[in-house]
């Protein structure tokens, strides 16, 4: 019997999830321990397992998402890193791409490179961009770099040559060089991530990955010993920022591709929960205590990029903006953040203007009902104003508030000054940020031109359920749908996860030509490194699905569309991308060169016991709530409303119509008026509009 | 304070959105390169008088240059507008920049009344003219340097107009991708206007007017308040452009800005190098729009970027001045007058908000072309342009390796350049001791060297900085020079800035771009942070000691050498 546990290590708390077949779920959420977050992580597991009257033996795998990659870089708590390049390039990682985030700002401050230039070497060696030699590797060179590092105390080091992705011996030939050497470096070489063409974009790649290496392996060996000491010996999966699993040696040798793992659950998970609804296409909304975060879901698949920048907390939903962060050539769901949260604060700025956002009382302060001392307002301030919220407890009762905390925050930070009535204010803020977050999702929809009307927003996370209709309204949108356990979705999530490995194969050429044959080697040897890397996890050839995809360009652009590859024939690449292309520009180039860049590969493992929506039966509180009536004001300058509260049992009887709020101890969902909501199975319920603007 | 402080908010924000989906439509339809990759282009959304409210993270050289162009549009067919409309330009004597950036104008009607305009920039592949790129530096008039179009209806109630198109069609080297690029503008000034109808349908058009408005108001109140508490008085400052490439000649910039006291400045620029012969007059929209980003760059962050800030500043320039030439006078290569203009404005600038301002960066990014043929006759062209650094500012270093702040552009991969040309890039680095010293350190210059791996090519080449090099402030020292070369080692040949000749198969071309000015006395640099830059091989141990009165020994700092080399340096330099 498949006991899986999922585990999501937020800012504030660890959510633990456990699922048993036939749909029975356990959840947890316990304090996150910044320290070493395994504590939490094993605090969690062995709440949930005693609760669920399991003995540790019992759980069969553990899916992991993780934010020790992220948090490493954030706090630049990395290995002390060296770096190895072609002669003449050194400086490459520094230098970067040359943009900044934004306009007319002279006190900005580039990112630090992760290796200072003192431990950026040049071996004598140099690859022409067609994979022939120019100069011989220089053996010695590498030797007295690996001398150089010993002595300056670096731990990793990465190394990434010009012109590698045509031709990786030399990178290949350094990177045993150096293992022999000096055998504690820990090693990186560009071509063993992703040998993808783009000298910046790859060092920084390989940079990153060994600048992780020492602070993943302790970690995942720390936790490794915790479950131990709990009895827990079930094999740990790791969420890529792709939203797939990686096996523990792989997150030990490829951190890099778990930079993104904590957003990854709660995107894979609404997927698997849309296959089991009907809704393949969705828009996924995850509002949590200090931003707002939005994906796609197309076809059931979330939609991906190849590259992305990671940076520091909030990053600009805007597209234009690069620069400011660390830029990575690894697959990851396409995601948008705006600095948005229920504990972001309400301010009034310099030229009198309401701003919020994206300073945040994250949970500790916390907002100003909490109590906890902080007197500016929040997000979930302006909430519980206007009568959205509990005004005496959150979290079924577990957490104490007092809403006077809030309309007294509220009253003297911003409507005071700007000579509003408290609850005009808090409509304010309310609005300013669902405008924000708003502008998340036309990140991921209208600049990518999809129509975010054609879609159903799927919310979860503490603050989605309350926002989401709002929000949904601004962008056109119909039909919202609340995912069930809303509060810890991420965690659950992590049990819809399959099992990802992601391969890359340049070519960079004119696709008039590549030969049959050509295409046929590129995927049979990429096919070959996908299975060995699944059967390494444990996954039987029957249970693995390879997935292709070719990324394609008209000749002489530089952005390129990945493309799907069903039929591995130069006619059907072609028509493939005219289609993407059309349906992402709006027009075609017939007639124009088109250049295949690179296949890919994505090799997919089944993973056993796949957490099953359709079936879940949430536990009793996850449907109990209270009963009564609040005064809720829907709308600016209209009067509040009597609302019904009901559990969230009460749709099982039929549809409920707004206004009401359905409390749960982890999520309160709002039905405003002229809102209609029903139960659409697997415990997720569909709010739908009459109106569509508001 | 606005009337609704809320509905305010909303609508800036909303504001902002728009104006960025407006500039990402134009990435997603255009054609060209230059705009889909080096994203050279800009939209903006101005209210019914023109006044530019809302502008996109695009080029900000651009923006500036809307009021002289949109008068120019108004004066021409003011009340003969219909909705569907579209009026182009680029005419640099109508209001125009340079012949290949088309503005485009579009007309949004709420109600039969204009409401607003969404506005469209883009640098277009081509304008005809005598050279491929239409951009040359050595034209002598503006006549050889392609189409000029002034304010005309391309599209007439949402049709493209045959005529317009078919005479623009036909004079330019892409006519595919030039009127792709057309279209482009259009579908992304429709975007604006649909999403501009939205907010109308929520808050009303008269509601919006008042919005619109209030939001020049704002911004206007915001950089009022701000230079009001400027010391007045004026203050001057001159920096000069190497030469025009056709004579030796420097063309020296003169700015004198007078901080008035009710808020408003002036900024006259009389005094600067008549017009020359090459293409690097700026038109008075161009000169304007320079001046105007700098001064929003002295002003602090939350101003909202539109018009509003444009009230606050007069910009003159005499007839006849490289800053304001008189047609026919060649403008195609005018950006480097722009980035000069800027570096002009800062060092006055520097005198009356010392503690915003940074010394000169590397002055504007040098443009590398290089044309000729594959070994299979296919024609190949490299314009290839090379950024620099930002000056030590009054709190911290300078920037190295970064786009000059008047732009935003990106470079090319040098796996991308080898793969598509018959080039191969030996160096792409910083270029130690190049930073300027001073308190806070200059960003470092960059250095980029290129082999010809064909027979032969043309080599045309634009940098500046070789003379003149960025300015320091408050006691820190200039950064280094720029400087071209030709060939290898000790047997290299120094070659001028601006330069075009042949280059043969195997020769090596190098330019070192000039890094920033210091900022503030290099004896007053924190000690550690030169070991540190000594540690990381930016600044080597000769300079060390020589510049910043700093001793390393063995790699370790000497604190007792480096008080009594620096009481020493004190007493030269008093």
């Amino acid at each position: 019997m498949p006991a899986r546990i999922g585990v999501d290590v937020g800012g504030t708390f660890t959510d633990v999830v456990l699922a048993l077949p036939g749909g029975r779920i356990v959840v947890n959420k316990t304090t996150t321990t910044p320290q070493d977050p395994g504590e939490g992580v094993a605090a969690g597991i062995a709440a949930v397992i005693a609760e669920a009257g399991l003995a540790a033996g019992q759980v069969t795998e553990i899916v992991h998402g993780t934010t020790v990659a992220s948090n490493t870089i954030l706090q630049k708590a990395g290995a002390r890193t060296g770096l190895l390049t072609t002669q003449g390039f050194r400086d490459v990682l520094e230098i970067g791409r040359i943009r900044t985030p934004g306009m007319f700002d002279m006190t900005w401050r580039k990112p630090e490179p992760l290796v200072p230039r003192r431990w950026r070497l040049e071996a004598r060696e140099r690859t022409a961009a067609d994979g022939s030699v120019v100069t011989p590797l220089d053996a010695e060179s590498v030797r007295e770099a690996a001398a150089f590092f010993l002595a300056e105390g670096v731990e990793a080091v990465a190394i990434c040559f010009i012109n590698s992705y045509a031709h990786p011996a030399h990178e290949r030939a350094a990177a045993a060089l150096l293992r022999a050497a000096a055998p504690q470096l820990l090693v990186t070489a560009s071509c063993e991530v992703l040998p993808e063409i783009k000298e910046y974009e790859r060092t920084s790649t390989a940079v990153v990955n060994a600048y992780l290496l020492p602070a993943m392996r302790g970690y995942l060996s720390r936790l490794q010993q915790r479950l131990a000491a709990i009895g827990i010996t079930a094999p740990v999966q790791v969420m890529a920022s792709n939203g797939g699993m990686i096996g523990l040696d792989a997150a030990r040798e490829r951190p890099v591709f778990a930079v993104g793992s904590g957003p990854a659950g709660g995107v894979a998970g609404a997927a698997r929960l849309g296959d089991g609804i009907g809704a393949a296409d969705l828009i996924v909304f995850d509002m949590g205590g200090t931003t707002a975060k939005a994906a796609i879901i197309e076809g059931g698949q979330p939609s991906l990029v190849t590259e992305y920048e990671f940076r520091d907390g909030i990053s600009t939903p805007s597209r234009f903006v690069k620069g400011a962060g660390y830029m990575l050539k690894v697959p990851a769901i396409d995601i948008a953040e705006v600095g948005s949260g229920g504990g972001s604060i309400a301010r009034i700025d310099a030229g009198g203007l309401l701003v919020v956002g994206p300073q945040s009382a994250g949970g500790d302060p916390g907002p100003a009902c909490y109590g906890r001392g902080n007197a500016e307002p929040t997000v979930t301030d302006a909430n519980m104003v206007l009568g959205y919220l509990n005004p005496t407890a959150l979290a079924g009762g577990s957490l104490r508030v007092d809403a006077a905390l809030s309309r007294e925050a509220i009253a003297r930070r911003i409507a005071g000054p700007l000579k509003l009535s408290v609850e005009e204010a808090a409509h304010g803020i309310r609005q300013i940020a669902n405008v924000n977050m708003a502008r998340a999702i036309r990140a991921v929809t209208v600049e990518r031109g999809k129509d975010p009307r054609d879609l159903a927003l799927m919310a979860f996370g503490g603050g989605g359920p309350l926002h989401a209709v709002n929000v949904a309204r601004l962008l056109g949108i119909r039909r919202v749908l609340i995912s069930p356990v809303a509060g810890v979705f991420s965690a659950a999530g992590m049990l819809a996860a399959e099992a990802v490995h992601e391969f890359v194969h340049p070519l960079l050429m004119p696709l008039a030509q590549v030969t049959p044959a050509l295409l046929q080697a590129a995927r049979a040897s990429m096919a070959q490194a996908g299975h060995a890397a699944l059967a390494h996890e444990g996954y039987a050839k029957e249970t693995v699905e390879l997935r292709y995809a070719a990324d394609l360009r008209y000749a002489g652009q530089s952005s390129q569309l990945t493309v799907p590859v069903g039929d591995f024939a130069v006619a059907a690449l072609h028509a493939g991308f005219e289609r993407l292309y059309g349906e992402t520009f709006g027009y075609t180039a017939a007639g124009e060169g088109v250049e295949l860049v690179n296949l890919r590969l994505s090799a997919i493992g089944r993973a056993e016991g796949r957490i099953d929506f359709p079936s879940l039966a949430l536990d009793a509180r996850a449907l109990a709530g209270a009963v009564g009536e609040r005064l809720v004001s829907f709308a600016r300058g209209e009067a509040p409303v009597p609302t019904r509260l009901l559990p969230r049992a009460a749709l099982a009887d039929g549809p409920v119509h707004g206004p009401a709020i359905l409390e749960s101890y982890d999520t309160t969902i709002i039905v405003p008026p002229g809102c209609t909501a029903r139960a659409a199975g697997s415990g997720t319920v569909v709010i739908e509009m009459e109106a569509a603007d508001a | 304070m606005p009337e609704d402080p809320i509905t305010f908010a909303v609508i800036k924000n909303a504001m902002d959105a728009i104006v960025d989906e407006v500039a990402y439509t134009v990435i997603r339809t255009a054609r060209s390169e230059i705009v889909k990759d080096v994203m050279d282009y800009s939209a903006a959304i101005c209210d019914a008088k023109g006044e530019m409210v809302a502008q996109a993270k695009t080029i900000a050289q651009h923006l500036g240059a809307i009021p002289e162009a949109m008068a120019a549009v108004q004066a021409r067919w003011g009340g003969q507008l219909e909705p569907g409309d579209a009026v182009v330009m680029n005419d640099p004597y109508s209001g125009g920049m340079h012949l290949p950036d088309i503005f485009m104008f579009y007309p949004v009607f709420e109600g039969g009344a204009l409401l607003a305009w969404t506005v469209v920039i883009c640098h277009h592949t081509d304008m005809g003219g005598r050279v491929p790129g239409s951009n040359a530096a050595d034209s002598t008039e503006i006549y050889q340097e392609g189409i000029r179009i002034p304010p005309l209806k391309l599209y007439r109630a949402g049709v493209m107009d045959d005529t317009l198109s078919a005479m623009i069609g036909l004079n330019v080297r892409v006519p595919e991708i030039v009127l792709g690029d057309l279209r482009a503008q259009y579908a992304a000034c429709q975007v604006g206007a649909r999403e501009l109808g939205a907010l109308v349908r929520r808050y009303g058009a008269d509601g919006m007017r008042g919005h619109l408005a209030g939001l020049l108001d704002y911004a206007e109140r915001m950089a009022r308040a701000e230079i009001a508490t400027w010391p007045v008085g004026t203050y001057r400052f001159t920096d000069h452009i190497d030469s025009d490439g056709l004579s030796d000649d420097p063309v020296p910039l003169s700015v004198a800005i007078t901080v008035v006291g009710d808020g408003t400045l002036k900024v006259d620029w009389a005094g600067s190098s008549p017009q020359v012969r090459a293409a690097i007059n700026s038109t008075l929209s161009f000169t304007k729009s320079n001046s105007f980003l700098s001064v929003r760059c002295a002003l602090r962050g939350d101003i909202p970027n539109n018009a509003g800030v444009f009230r606050c500043i007069e910009v003159t320039a005499p007839e006849g001045c490289v800053l304001n030439p008189i047609s026919p006078a060649p403008v195609a290569a005018r950006a480097l007058t722009g980035y000069r203009v800027m570096d002009t404005m800062f060092g006055a600038l520097a005198q009356i908000v010392p503690e915003i301002i940074p010394a000169a960066g590397e002055g504007g990014n040098t443009v590398v072309c290089l044309g000729g043929r594959h070994p299979d006759n296919r024609p190949f062209i490299i314009v290839d342009m090379i950024s620099g650094c930002w000056g030590g500012r009054p709190d911290q270093d300078g920037i190295e390796a970064i786009t000059n702040p008047s732009q935003n552009l990106s470079n090319t991969p040098v796996e991308v350049l080898e793969r598509q040309h018959p080039v191969r890039i030996e160096e792409y680095a910083l270029v130690p001791d190049s930073g300027g010293p001073g308190r806070f350190r200059g960003g470092l210059g960059l250095a980029r060297s290129y082999r010809l791996l064909a027979e032969d090519a043309v080599l045309q080449l634009r940098a500046d900085r070789l003379r003149f090099a960025p300015y320091g402030l408050e006691g820190g020292e200039h950064g280094g020079a720029a400087a071209n070369w030709l060939g290898e080692g000790n047997a290299r040949e120094a070659i001028p800035g601006k330069v075009t000749m042949r280059m043969q198969r195997g020769q090596l071309l190098t330019h070192h771009q000039a890094g920033g000015g210091g900022h503030g006395s290099p004896l007053a640099r924190d000690p550690e942070a030169v070991a540190r830059d000594v540690w990381n091989g930016k600044v080597s141990v000769e300079a060390a000691r020589r510049s910043y009165g700093v001793v390393i020994e063995n790699g370790h700092l000497d604190s007792i050498e480096t008080a009594r080399l620096r009481g020493q340096q004190q007493g030269e330099r008093a």
